[in-house]
């Protein structure tokens, strides 16, 4: 390797690099874009998306979700069927922060009507979201070992969005838990509490 | 375009019985309106109650000022049973 010479100005004399390898990586997987649509979902084993044990980890990453409904929140549940019915029993916790447009009402609290205990209903991903056309959510959820069959499947969710209409805040809310089964989870869907995502992307990353 | 899931980025139209789920869904929303409106000026109203909560503990006097403004918005839910009524909700201005 080429020796690499260092000033206060730049880097020079670098002819060559050397390679840096066995660091991992963050693969592409499949992106879906949301146009008044109810439903997202990712099921493993068709049109490119893998949702197996091919990755340790995978995080799906929110970009400009847009409800069309004010007041509605984003949520998600996930599937042991692919995707025939997404009721998966969870156990969650949920925490967020919020601050007004106004300067009004900083928080930092826990939500316990956000959370899950055994249930199977979908998670709650975000307070009441506004639907004003500049209103959206960005953020990303991490799933770990869905296909473990020993284990139960951990979650970790946080993104950023404007509260809804009549109130409008940044909102950063913070869910976690797990998907309490030994199944293995092989697909996942996002929608809104109510009315449909108007628009914004998803993207599924796997972790290497 | 009609209401669909995205499923892989395949557009999967909605069944006869997911249609009349989300009819019924969005029927209950219209309805419970000013229900939900009232809910949110009540979370916001006791947002605000709880940030001056400290000033009102037993070790200190309240001013004048302050018990009037917390009186205010405890009762500005008071007659808000319309969607437009808690909208409008003129909050009072905290002493």
């Amino acid at each position: 390797m080429a020796l690499v010479k260092l000033n206060n100005k730049a880097v020079s004399n670098a002819t060559a690099f050397g390679s840096i390898t066995a660091l991992g990586s963050m693969t592409f997987i499949k992106k879906l874009t949301a146009s008044a649509s109810a439903t997202l979902s990712f099921v493993d084993g068709t049109d490119g998306v893998v949702l197996d044990d091919t990755y340790k980890e995978y995080v799906f990453t929110f970009n400009n979700i847009h409800p069309a409904t004010d007041q509605a929140k984003f949520t998600f549940n996930v599937s042991s069927d692919s995707g025939s019915n997404y009721n998966v029993t969870k156990t969650t916790t949920y925490f967020t922060t919020y601050h007004q447009e106004d300067d009004g009402s900083p928080i930092l609290q826990y939500e316990a009507t956000f959370d899950l205990a055994q249930s199977t209903a979908f998670q709650n991903l975000s307070a009441n979201m506004g639907n004003n056309n500049d209103d959206n959510l960005c953020g990303e959820l991490k799933i770990f070992n869905p296909s473990s069959t020993t284990f139960v499947k951990h979650f970790i969710a946080n993104n950023n969005h404007v509260h809804q209409t009549s109130a409008p805040a940044s909102v950063e809310p913070f869910a976690a838990g797990y998907c309490n089964t030994t199944s293995a989870v092989d697909a996942v869907r996002f929608q809104m509490s109510s009315g449909n995502i108007d628009a914004g992307d998803i993207c599924l990353y796997g972790i290497a | 375009m009609s209401r669909h899931h995205n499923i892989n980025g395949n557009i999967v139209p909605f069944t006869a019985a997911e249609e009349a789920a989300r009819d019924t869904e969005e029927a209950a929303i219209i309805t419970n309106a000013p229900a939900t409106a009232l809910a949110t000026l009540r979370d916001k109203r006791n947002r605000l109650l709880s940030a001056t909560d400290y000033l009102a503990l037993s070790d200190n006097t309240l001013t004048t000022a302050m018990a009037t403004y917390r009186t205010a918005l405890r009762d500005l839910p008071n007659g808000k049973d319309t969607v437009a009524k808690c909208t409008n909700a003129v909050f009072p201005t905290k002493p």
